[in-house]
């Protein structure tokens, strides 16, 4: 018996050491609630110190562009990560997927690229740049920059980028699709060793910014007689990284399958500092590869990593121990993601054989194409408590279709707050009535909606059960139906039978023109009301509207002219609120103290200026 | 000669069951809602041409039965394709299977030279206090999940500082010397081999245990002691010898682990092993990758028992008959 008793207090003794464990992590949640302060808290943001741009200056014929920050410390690496698998090539012409493209954006500049505070665009590779009659672009490179071989810089990578990569289709042809006007391409040509001309047929207020995808090296990829039918296999991750040819601040060290991507400095950069030095100050910039957001934490924790991007509860906990602590927080602001909730406007009959029936039953159409009853679904909405409980308060409400921290969003959309008397007086202006609590129609319908999103994603499957409630409060029936995530794309993009989605996109902060995708009336991801090019029906008059509107946008090429369009885009669809805009999370960074010269910018994020970062841990130093 | 033809027997024995795993996994595969393109297709700056073109290029826009006539054939070329990121497969396994091997080999080294001899003190000493507590641990161990107690060694890790936050290398891996490589590797090892040693061992210890109390019960140990030999000599001649017989089908088992037993562990601790590599591939329903790993895993299965039956032959006389 003795013996029982001994096994019974071991096991004892185990589960109360777990449950120590246990409590300990447990106690983090009471830090949620003062998350949201975080945000509202001003000190955490330090974004309004504004960021002199790098100018350019020449010294014995080389067109140097020389930073303005203060002259810093070389040496040292930083240390940041990556989640997920990692790249999977270093092909800034191939790559779909957002750690690919990171990497590849550190080995090559573009010859434009945006102010992180204003979002203009600024010279980078190019020296300076003519604009004639707002269709032809003369472009003057820098003289007497080096790839990181040796080899200059010239007008023939120019070309060759433009011209037998991307005008003739290799690889990713998104940056190509894009650049069609009319369904013409823009024509190059070579002027002399340091100039070309990009023509274009008619004015294109986005082309300018397009001039920044990466140059690529045509003595790199042309020693290859068939590169072009072997394209996907340059710079792909099994290639040697001695061999690969880069203009960026850092060339390509080594990448260790699933660990990291070490990048050494690019001994030719042509970024230098104010005592004329060559940028950029760390030896290596290193991304370890992580799995998941969990094991980053304790990579951060360890001291393994410089930088993380927090969420959520690690927000308060973190800020709680700053002070004490070697990194600093920043906050970012809205970044370009939006979550919202689309209504399907669907009024089109089936064509197809067989399928004689609406995409969406008769008696819904009529709901989901009154402006009414949209707008009593967006004021019956609560997007405070969303952001509160669903996204921890690391989130802002959203209103209007540009996310918060682009240039061209709407200001004067202020939104609502939520409020059912508004949200009934519109269904009551339409003829809806309540019986018992619930929704009816005007022919004595019950108003009842199926809304679905993809399964497996928890934040969503969260806004669905909320929407639900919330509109519970104003009488309809909500079927929350999680579906796989294919499903759902098969459903938005092919099918049509559904009624009510939630969704999120990232958009561009610095080019409203990306949206035309989502806002022209045929464009591919029209989700409120999707149309294919055999069944086009009616176009509604406000969609006819935004058409016009983005095809104006794109003609003028001054931000104030352009801007008065897109603000009025932005309104109609507040107005008509196919989409109900939920929220745009909000990005939270912490990093370590010893890296200096840091201006955080809500367009561009922590380090995009990571040549000009230093390492200064001297104790003096705060 | 018999021997031979015994071999080539099961060989031949193999090929219908491959063919039933691959078609079974193939189509498992392909009939679940996980689109490989699904995240390109929401988007906004991938256009419909680009799609287009990742559907051909993966096949996708065939019936499935052409798929896997398509994949069969090259497989059976000894080709595993390319993964839905256009790298090659056995490129990607390549990279990884070192990396594991390295692990489960050290874990299986370790496990067997310690836990056999444990099961064989617990025998001897049966009921002893030894006996009661290796039971004790082995049962701790047993019954600790591996991702858990994983989990709770990586806190350990970052709260004291003394070991690495998962991976097998430091960043600085390649300016290191050679003897600083294999002190920085084995830094990185010491706690996914001690959550794999703990959970293997246990089992493995009440294995033998079992094995050797089962033999030590006999008529001919009996005898052996009433015939008066000294008792190492007939712990070591005559009860080792049969009780290790049931330990040479589970090597075989642990053969068929050596690639894929260590996935849980491998994920917790971001080990750049296979097991991580495959998880990835499967979530993502990586097709190419997927296969050529299950199919991996039942060659190595089929080696494995194959290999223990052959050892049983060699070391059993009464299997030969």
């Amino acid at each position: 018996m003795k013996r029982i008793y001994k096994v019974i207090l071991t096991i004892f003794v185990f589960i109360l050491l777990l449950g120590l464990c246990v409590n300990k992590d447990g106690s983090d949640n009471s830090y949620t609630i003062d998350s949201a302060e975080v945000v509202k808290n001003p000190d955490a943001v330090e974004i309004n110190k504004t960021y002199p741009i790098p100018r350019t200056t020449t010294q014995n014929g080389i067109d140097y562009l020389q930073s303005q920050l203060p002259v810093g410390k070389f040496g040292g690496e930083f240390i940041s990560s990556t989640i997920g698998e990692g790249p999977k090539t270093f092909n800034p012409f191939t790559s779909t997927d957002a750690t690919s493209s990171a990497m590849s954006d550190i080995m090559y500049d573009g010859l434009f690229t945006s102010n992180p505070m204003t979002g203009e665009v600024i010279p980078k590779l190019a020296k300076s740049i003519e604009i004639k009659n707002n269709t032809k672009y003369i472009i003057h490179l820098r003289k007497g920059l080096k790839w990181s071989d040796g080899k200059p810089i010239t007008a023939d990578d120019v070309m060759f980028t433009w011209k037998d990569i991307i005008f003739a289709g290799l690889g990713n042809t998104s940056v190509r699709d894009s650049m069609l006007i009319d369904g013409k391409l823009p024509t190059i040509q070579k002027l002399d060793n340091y100039t070309v001309k990009f023509t274009i047929s008619k004015p294109f207020a986005p082309f300018l910014r397009m001039l920044s995808a990466p140059i690529a090296p045509k003595h790199y990829f042309s020693a290859d007689k068939n590169w072009a039918e072997n394209f996907d296999r340059f710079l792909a991750t099994n290639t040697n990284p001695k061999e690969i040819v880069t203009s960026g601040a850092f060339r390509l060290k080594e990448y260790v399958p699933a660990q990291r991507v070490v990048f050494e400095r690019n001994p030719n950069y042509y970024v230098i500092n104010t005592e004329n030095k060559s940028l950029p100050y760390f030896d290596k910039l290193v991304y370890l590869i992580v799995g998941d957001i969990n094991n980053q934490i304790l990579k951060f924790e360890a001291n393994e990593l410089d930088e993380i991007s927090l969420k959520g509860g690690d927000v308060a906990r973190y800020k709680a121990k700053e002070n004490s602590s070697n990194y600093v927080i920043y906050n970012l602001g809205a970044d370009n993601g939006t979550m919202f909730l689309a209504i399907n406007l669907n009024d089109r009959f089936n064509i197809e054989k067989g399928i004689k029936k609406y995409f969406v039953p008769k008696k819904k159409q009529k709901w989901f194409n009154d402006v009414n009853f949209r707008r009593a679904i967006d004021y019956a909405i609560d997007r405070k408590s969303m952001v509160q409980n669903i996204a921890n308060g690391m989130a802002t409400p959203l209103y209007t279709a540009e996310s918060p921290n682009g240039i061209y969003y709407n200001k004067n959309l202020k939104g609502h707050e939520r409020d059912l008397n508004k949200s009934k007086d519109f269904l009551r202006k339409s003829g809806f009535y309540w019986k018992q609590n619930r929704l009816y129609d005007k022919y004595g319908n019950l108003v009842e909606i199926d809304l679905y999103t993809n399964a497996g994603n928890t934040e969503r499957e969260a806004l669905g059960v909320m929407i639900k409630q919330d509109l519970a409060d104003i009488g309809i029936k909500v079927n929350f139906k999680p579906v796989e995530f294919n499903s759902l794309i098969n459903k938005i993009t092919n099918s049509f039978d559904w009624d009510m989605v939630i969704l999120g996109l990232t958009g561009t902060p610095v080019e409203p023109h990306n949206g035309i995708n989502v806002w022209k009336s045929i464009g591919p991801l029209h989700i409120f009301n999707q149309r294919t090019s055999k069944n086009v029906g009616t176009i509604l008059p406000w969609e006819k509207k935004i058409d016009e509107l983005f095809d104006k946008g794109a003609l003028k090429l001054s931000f104030n002219e352009r801007k008065k369009y897109y603000d009025e885009y932005q309104k109609i669809v507040y107005e008509q609120t196919p989409i109900v805009y939920l929220y745009s999370p909000i990005r939270i960074y912490a990093i370590r103290r010893k890296i200096k010269n840091l201006y955080p910018s809500t367009l561009s994020g922590l380090t995009y200026n990571i040549e000009e970062l230093y390492i200064d841990d001297s104790k003096g130093a705060k | 000669m018999k021997l031979y033809r015994y071999i080539f027997k099961r060989i031949l024995q193999t090929i219908p069951l491959l063919f039933i795993v691959s078609i079974l996994s193939f189509f498992i595969i392909r009939l679940s809602p996980v689109d490989p393109l699904a995240e390109l297709r929401l988007n906004p700056s991938i256009s419909k041409e680009t799609l287009q073109k990742e559907t051909v290029r993966l096949g996708l826009d065939k019936p499935i039965i052409v798929q896997y006539g398509l994949w069969a054939k090259s497989f059976i070329k000894g080709d595993l394709g390319v993964t839905s990121s256009g790298e090659k497969v056995s490129v990607k396994l390549a990279e990884r299977i070192p990396n594991t091997l390295l692990l489960t080999l050290i874990v299986i080294f370790m496990t067997w030279s310690v836990g056999v001899p444990l099961g064989i003190l617990g025998a001897i000493y049966n009921k002893s206090k030894l006996d009661r507590l290796l039971t004790i641990l082995s049962s701790i161990g047993m019954a600790i999940p591996s991702f858990f107690f994983a989990i709770l060694l990586l806190i350990f890790a970052v709260k004291t500082g003394w070991f690495p936050v998962g991976g097998l290398t430091s960043y600085n891996f390649s300016d290191l010397s050679f003897i600083g490589k294999i002190f920085d590797i084995a830094k990185h090892l010491v706690l996914p081999v001690t959550v794999l040693f703990t959970l293997s061992l246990a089992g493995l210890q009440r294995q033998m245990r079992a094995n050797m109390l089962d033999v030590l019960d006999s008529d001919y140990i009996k005898f052996a002691r009433a015939k008066g030999l000294s008792e190492t000599k007939i712990i070591l001649k005559h009860a080792l010898r049969n009780a290790i017989n049931p330990m040479i089908t589970l090597l075989g088992f642990e053969f068929a682990g050596l690639l894929s037993g260590a996935a849980l562990t491998e994920y917790v601790f971001q080990y750049p092993g296979l097991g991580r590599l495959i998880l990835e591939a499967v979530m993502k329903s990586d097709i190419n990758l997927v296969m050529a790993s299950l199919m991996i895993g039942s060659i190595m299965l089929i080696i494995g028992n194959l290999l223990a039956d052959i050892l049983l032959i060699i070391t059993d006389p009464r299997v030969r008959a």
